[in-house]
């Protein structure tokens, strides 16, 4: 996904509550190629609006093994609605996709879409 | 089918029916998330759901069944039909809470980002004004788990 949206020039820039230190360890983790922002004091989720108060998810404290984060822990905490922001070289917002049920995510083929239509010319 | 265990009088078929139940629940645990890395769960988990209902009536059933032949239910019957349950009703639960509550975003397509700062997850301060000149899929997400 990353390495495709790089043909358009597009890089993914990734902002949740997390701290600095849980960012790391996902994306060692996970081995994301993409930048990871930190906003733990929720500063910039609730500047765009995309605030989910109270919502329920795992967390964990970076146990892992072989892979497999052993120390998962289920809690009540505030994060982002996930939400896609595609932004073109002026800043300006192009694209903007906000998932109603926090299990989906922005279906691929519609953000390439999004990419094909705002970027004709891949860069 | 009636077995001794312990000088307790088990029967088969209740614990057949317990163990069906924790089956059916963790299987779909197992199924449901190693989909969710890739972000292929299905919108309408239709036979999870189903699979949730069939694990706890399978659960019910198992104790009703041992209650009905043996008068009591022995602990390896009620161990897994506890768990079916309530790994059944976890999962149900989980799925009541999936809408979110947009409608607040604060910014439309033809806007310009709204100016931010932040930190990278090298403990780099980030500034909004670095993506200027550059296309960007802007994320937010929900955090690493």
């Amino acid at each position: 996904m990353t390495s495709d949206l790089e043909s358009y020039g597009v890089s993914v820039v990734a902002l949740s509550k997390d701290t600095t230190e849980e960012a790391a360890v996902h994306k060692e983790r996970d081995a994301l190629g993409l930048m990871l922002l930190s906003d733990p004091k929720l500063e910039v989720i609730r500047q765009y609006g995309v605030e989910h108060h109270k919502a329920f998810g795992f967390h964990t404290t970076g146990f892992i093994f072989f892979g497999i984060p052993l120390d998962v822990r289920p809690s009540f905490q505030t994060m982002a609605i996930p939400t896609s922001l595609l932004v073109d070289e002026e800043g300006t917002i192009v694209w903007i996709d906000q998932s109603d049920d926090y299990r989906l995510r922005s279906d691929n083929s519609l953000v390439f879409d999004a990419v094909r239509s705002a970027f004709p010319t891949a860069s | 089918m009636l077995r001794q265990i312990d000088g307790v009088n088990v029967d088969f078929v209740a614990l057949g029916l317990a163990l069906g139940s924790f089956v059916a629940t963790m299987g779909t645990w197992v199924v449901y998330f190693s989909k969710v890395p890739g972000g292929a769960v299905p919108a309408r988990p239709v036979g999870s759901v189903i699979l949730q209902v069939l694990a706890i009536l399978l659960a019910v059933g198992a104790v009703g069944w041992n209650l009905q032949a043996t008068g009591s239910v022995h602990a390896v019957v009620i161990l897994p039909a506890l768990l079916g349950v309530g790994m059944a009703v976890f999962f149900l639960w989980l799925l009541t809470l999936r809408k979110t509550p947009i409608g607040d975003l604060r910014v439309a397509v033809g806007d310009q980002l709204l100016a931010f700062e932040a930190v990278t997850s090298e403990g780099i301060p980030f500034r909004s004004e670095d993506l200027l000149g550059k296309r960007t899929l802007l994320k937010f997400f929900r955090g690493g788990w």
